[in-house]
């Protein structure tokens, strides 16, 4: 369960971005995760909801942005689909390795927050 | 009203710039830092007991052991005859840089020619988090069954080194070896898979040499 100390993590980059814009309440923060980063997102939306419990920023949501693998077969030169929960990285027509883009992010985006002066 | 800012960033910066820090003082000490991960009681610390016995003495190696509770496993690798230090997590399921930075602090360690990083057993959390080492390295042993690296591909995706551990049970168990290297290089063609058993020593020569060469590699490279 390495969500929490991820989650943590993201909390931290986000309140430094509000820091770095004045203050005021956390709203929303938009996470990109990309499913070959090994990051569940429903334990990280668990983990989120009890990091911001109970703290000023209670209730801000996170937004999960889910990011495919994009790949394809170099011989066939067409993108392939994988089987769902399978990590074959050969294409499944002609064997082939299959070439991967993407997928591994796991990055902060966008934080919306409220200006404490309108709170 | 409300404030939009776009962050883009990783969301493990703060550990990634760490990491990267470190990474660059084991390059100018010429330390070969390799980061072991496997499920629990796989063997990591038996293997490590091997390695420090079979190595060259001349070389000077040290272990970070990476554990929730107990002193256990540095004090096995202190008898074996190795320097180590003991990093307790207190419940965290993997290490980070942070930990790294603070217990080659606490352990005073000084002019290693390799690191030794014992990952807290677990195939899943430690994958995320690089601790500026030069490779990773899985450890699968036989027992655990012959469908772990599809069932965990992160990790062996990942590891540069796939280490097939406790060999000499396997005419006990159902483990089809082929399959499982094949599964490995499927997940990661470049992977170098080296089988060993801590037990009889069989494959540890190999598992040396392969470490002595990536010394080697490393110190041609920042000399």
């Amino acid at each position: 369960m390495h969500e929490m100390g991820i989650a943590v993590e993201i909390y931290r980059a986000a309140r430094d971005a509000v820091r770095d814009h004045g203050s005021g309440r956390l709203e929303t923060v938009t996470v990109s995760i990309g499913e070959l980063s090994a990051v569940e997102p429903e334990l990280l939306r668990f983990a989120w909801e009890a990091v911001v419990a109970g703290g000023p920023d209670a209730g801000a949501t996170l937004s999960i942005r889910w990011c495919p693998a994009d790949q394809h077969c170099p011989a066939c030169g067409e993108a392939k689909d994988r089987s769902d929960g399978s990590w074959l990285r050969l294409c499944p027509d002609c064997g082939n390795p299959l070439s991967i883009n993407g997928g591994t992010e796991l990055d902060v985006e966008q934080v919306i927050f409220v200006p404490e002066e309108t709170t | 009203m409300k404030r939009v800012i776009s962050v883009r960033k990783r969301a493990l910066a703060a550990n990634d710039e760490r990491a990267g820090s470190l990474r660059e003082r084991f390059a100018a000490a010429g330390t070969l830092v390799v980061n072991l991960i496997s499920s629990p009681g796989s063997g990591k610390t038996s293997l490590l007991e091997a390695t420090v016995r079979r190595l060259d003495p001349g070389l000077r190696c040290a272990v970070l052991e990476g554990d929730v509770a107990t002193q256990r496993d540095a004090e096995r690798i202190r008898a074996a005859g190795a320097p180590a230090h003991q990093i307790l997590t207190g419940g965290a399921c993997h290490l980070d840089a942070r930990q790294i930075v603070t217990g080659l602090e606490e352990a005073g360690f000084t002019d290693l020619d390799i690191l030794f990083i014992e990952n807290v057993g677990n195939l899943i959390c430690p994958t995320s988090y690089d601790l500026g080492e030069d490779f990773k390295v899985a450890l699968l042993s036989v027992t655990e069954g012959d469908d772990k690296p599809f069932k965990y591909p992160a990790i062996f995706s990942r590891a540069e080194v796939t280490v097939v551990t406790k060999i000499d049970l396997l005419a006990h168990v159902a483990f089809d070896l082929p399959a499982v290297e094949e599964q490995v290089r499927t997940l990661n063609p470049s992977a170098r898979i080296v089988r060993t058993s801590a037990t009889t020593g069989e494959g540890i020569d190999r598992w040396c040499s392969l470490l002595t060469e990536r010394l080697r590699a490393k110190g041609a490279a920042t000399a």
